[in-house]
């Protein structure tokens, strides 16, 4: 099913939920809604429910405009983070809920229940109580009950929030492989920016009830339309800081107390006489080098397994950069910095707008 | 100190009332001592304490046999009789052919030892090594004060008597060598209660909850018990506004009998029961089960509105409420209702309380029982999760399958704790009912039972106050209430109630 929604506003009083969220999902497609607490993305989520009415503005499902349909006319199936099992029914109830409300026949409604459990791997649980249950099995009932119905749009609300670190990796493959094999239009709401990144076809990125971003997570990352944006996308996160784009004759530099690198001309060139602007670059751009390059001091040193995450400063700045763990870095030691250039991205500070993607 | 001989020597009942009382003390007692002693020897875990037990047990029993007081009657110069510890447990003395006084063995006697077999028997059996010491030591500190005060009693009262029949009372060794037993019984249950304290932090941890509920505690025994226990000896007495001058005797039973074969007993039984049921399933369970759905699916503002006009009846004056009610009722022209029914052409409109009293009865409780409920409900019902709303919503139900299959279900607990609530709440109310109708029209119509209770002990007609036979209807009510309350958090089970909160469980 497609869903489009159009200029989809929000608001209680002066208090302002969503705000003109105007974005388009394709069938099957896999949307992640990602933005911190209070961004609006659970708002607009509960809109595309039909649990809140929208102020402003069009939900369109399939062309049919559904912004007056009551929730249960909808036919989409929710995941919760607190999973939202009924804490009075056994698993079969649970999961035949959304069946026994459209009056489903008794054998195939055992029948549809059954499958769905065997898919979700809880099929010898049904005759428990969802307080007899791990957390991941709740949450795959959870799924179940979301699933059983066939619905041709999938709500999904940070389901992985509450679940271990380990359990959540593995059910974030899960959900992605269940989506993909059933081909069900989806939109997963999340502030973990890791999860968007790797399940998502496309991201909506939101910030204070506004959408920043729709776009595909590869694009997100590397083309970063705000300074909001780069920071939140990607881990660890970029480096941002000011400095100046200054032109030396056909070599264009960013420059500050202490630090000087060379900006590509395509970049450079769309920087200069702007004064100061936000320059960003992200960890894995910036290389330790031997006798050149920046000079830095070692500040911190955060062991991540695979790589070490160093905070060198220089000067007043303290820039993070991914280092081999095999180099012996120690509080305090000198380090030569070699950034990049290619990859810097730059920002107006005043409209917080990217100076390259715009 | 020369007198006439009296030729009648009565002992007054007091002394005798005084000996009941150190017989009951003596039947629980006796058992309670020898329990302690026993277990004391069983249990090697109690320390020093158990051999001060030991001894001041065998003491305190063998002071029993001891002569505690003499009565010497002058006239005839001689030593009439010495009064031991267990002649405490005698029948009332005869009196022999020359003005002497003969005391017997009662059959009571028998029931103290036998006793002790069964509470040995009983100590025995709930003895576990480690976990005695406390209880026994507390047993040991409350024997001792109260063996104290019952035996101080009779003492007190041996002297009265002795001062009104002109004889005199010499105190005899075996009483102090009784009071001395005590002392050290008491100190020996003090140092058992210190040990067990030092040996088992379970116990200390006890100790401290009981720190915490002695307050609470405290008002339950001072308000409830006592006065049940105060109630229940009242029902046993003949003690009436009829014969207030006179002295009060005991009658055993007979209130009971009387109440229950009162010809209107059955009707005030059903009363009751039409009463009760009535009203809660409509009104204190149904309308608030209703109004707190209501008012949880309108606005917050309209939803608080409506739960302040329903708190309305319950804060108004129970005197006002019914005489707003029977304005209400009222014959033309001052009846609002009959003003409207008036409006609608209807002739021929009657006070309609007598009408229709059971109406007015159920009606008039059940608006003020209703807000309980409905406060209850609405808070149950705002503490279910707004996810599980929303995913039953999402699932397919409307308002109606939503109510039925989530919301319901969910508000077990509160509903269970309303019935049982208001149930006892209603059993024992009547003051709407009296001020409505007075049990009235006619006999016994809407009589229920606390009103008769009221009636018979408290309500005057030309002082016929039968204290101790409303004492009984009243008692038969607490009981009914006591038994009713135990049944209904078997059966709902309210230990799972108190364990955590049931909607949280997700």
């Amino acid at each position: 099913m497609r869903v489009e929604l159009d200029n989809l506003t929000k608001r209680w009083g002066d208090v302002t939920g969503a705000d003109g969220i105007t974005l388009d999902m394709q069938n099957g497609e896999f949307v992640a809604f990602l933005g911190p607490s209070g961004c609006g993305k659970t708002t607009t989520l509960l809109m595309v429910a039909g649990i809140y009415k929208p102020t402003a503005g069009e939900i369109r499902f399939d062309e049919r405009v559904v912004n007056q349909v009551a929730p249960k006319d909808r036919n989409i199936g929710m995941v919760f983070q607190s999973y939202a099992l009924y804490p009075h029914m056994s698993v079969r109830q649970n999961i035949g809920y959304p069946l026994k409300l459209k009056k489903t026949p008794a054998d195939e409604m055992e029948k549809r229940v059954q499958r769905v459990a065997d898919m979700m791997g809880i099929g010898h649980l049904l005759a428990r109580r969802p307080a007899q249950l791990s957390g991941g099995q709740q949450q795959r009932v959870a799924l179940g009950r979301a699933l059983v119905k066939e619905p041709s749009l999938l709500l999904f609300d940070e389901p992985l929030s509450n679940l271990d670190a380990r359990l959540r990796l593995t059910m974030r493959s899960e959900i992605k492989r269940l989506q993909l094999d059933l081909g069900i239009t989806s939109i997963y709401v999340t502030h973990d920016q890791v999860e968007a990144m790797t399940m998502a076809d496309r991201i909506a990125v939101m910030k204070e009830g506004k959408l920043q971003a729709y776009a595909p997570p590869n694009e997100l990352y590397e083309q970063p339309r705000t300074i909001f944006i780069a920071g939140f996308v990607g881990n660890p996160p970029m480096n941002l800081f000011d400095a100046q784009i200054v032109q030396e004759g056909k070599r264009y530099l960013a420059r500050r107390q202490g630090f000087e690198m060379e900006v590509p001309h395509k970049q450079g060139s769309r920087a200069v006489g702007k004064g100061q602007v936000v320059v960003g670059i992200r960890p894995e751009d910036i290389s330790l080098a031997q006798n050149t390059g920046i000079t830095g001091e070692v500040f911190v040193v955060e062991p991540l397994g695979r790589d070490n995450l160093v905070d060198v400063r220089i000067e007043d700045l303290h820039l993070f950069v991914l280092a081999d763990p095999r180099q012996p870095l120690q509080i305090g030691d000198p380090v030569q910095l070699q950034i990049d250039g290619g990859k810097v991205q730059l920002f107006d500070p005043e409209t917080e707008y990217s100076l390259l993607w715009t | 100190m020369k007198s006439e001989a009296p030729a009648t020597f009565t002992l007054h009942s007091r002394l005798f009332r005084a000996e009941a009382h150190s017989t009951f003390l003596i039947l629980i007692a006796g058992p309670m001592a020898t329990t302690q002693i026993l277990s004391e020897i069983q249990d090697p875990r109690t320390g020093r304490g158990r051999w001060l037990l030991l001894a001041a047990g065998f003491v305190l029993l063998g002071c029993f046999f001891l002569p505690w007081l003499r009565f010497v009657i002058t006239a005839n110069d001689r030593i009439a009789l010495s009064l031991t510890g267990l002649q405490a447990v005698t029948m009332p003395p005869v009196e022999t052919t020359d003005g002497g006084l003969l005391y017997r063995s009662s059959p009571w006697m028998y029931l103290a030892p036998l006793a002790g077999i069964v509470a040995l028997g009983l100590g025995l059996l709930t003895l576990r090594p480690g976990r005695s010491a406390p209880w026994h030591g507390l047993f040991a500190i409350i024997l001792s004060v109260t063996a104290a005060v019952a035996v101080w009693s009779v003492v007190t009262a041996a002297q009265e008597i002795a001062q009104k029949q002109k004889v005199s009372v010499e105190v005899q060794w075996g009483l102090a060598l009784t009071f001395m037993a005590l002392l050290l019984f008491l100190i020996s249950g003090l140092v058992a209660l210190r040990d067990a304290g030092a040996q088992q932090p379970t116990f200390r941890a006890a100790l401290d909850a009981l720190d915490f509920m002695a307050p609470g505690t405290v008002l339950v025994i001072v308000f409830f018990v006592l006065p049940a226990i105060i109630l229940f000896i009242l029902s046993l007495t003949d003690l009436s506004s009829a014969n207030f001058s006179e002295p009060w005797t005991f009658v055993g039973f007979d209130n009971y009998r009387r109440m229950f074969s009162d010809r209107f007993f059955p009707k005030i039984l059903r009363n009751t029961f039409q009463y009760v049921i009535l009203t809660l399933l409509f009104f204190n369970v149904g309308l608030a089960l209703l109004l707190a759905l209501l008012t949880a699916h309108v606005s917050r503002r309209v939803g608080f509105f409506f739960r302040l006009l329903w708190l309305l009846p319950r804060i108004t004056p129970s005197v006002v409420y019914i005489v707003m009610w029977q304005r209400i009722a009222q014959q033309p022209p001052y009846g609002i209702l009959n003003q409207l029914l008036g409006w609608l052409g209807v002739e021929n409109q009657p006070y309609w309380i007598p009408e229709a009293p059971w109406v007015f009865v159920v009606l008039v409780n059940g608006f003020v029982g209703a807000s309980f409920g409905m406060i209850i409900f609405t808070s149950a019902i705002e503490a279910i999760p707004a996810d599980l709303i929303i995913a039953a919503k999402v699932d397919g139900a409307g308002d109606l399958a939503l109510i039925r299959d989530i919301t319901l279900p969910l508000l077990r607990w509160p509903l269970l704790f309303v019935v049982t609530y208001q149930t006892l709440s209603l059993l024992v109310s009547f003051e709407y009912i009296l001020l409505l109708t007075n049990g009235g029209p006619g006999l016994f119509t809407t009589e229920v039972w606390a009103l008769t209770a009221y009636k018979r002990a408290l309500q005057t007609y030309f002082g016929s106050n039968q204290w101790a036979y409303g004492a009984a209807w009243g008692f038969v009510l607490v009981v009914i209430g006591v038994v009713l309350s135990v049944l209904y958090l078997r059966v709902f089970r309210f230990n799972d109630l108190v364990q955590e909160p049931k909607i949280d469980v997700l």
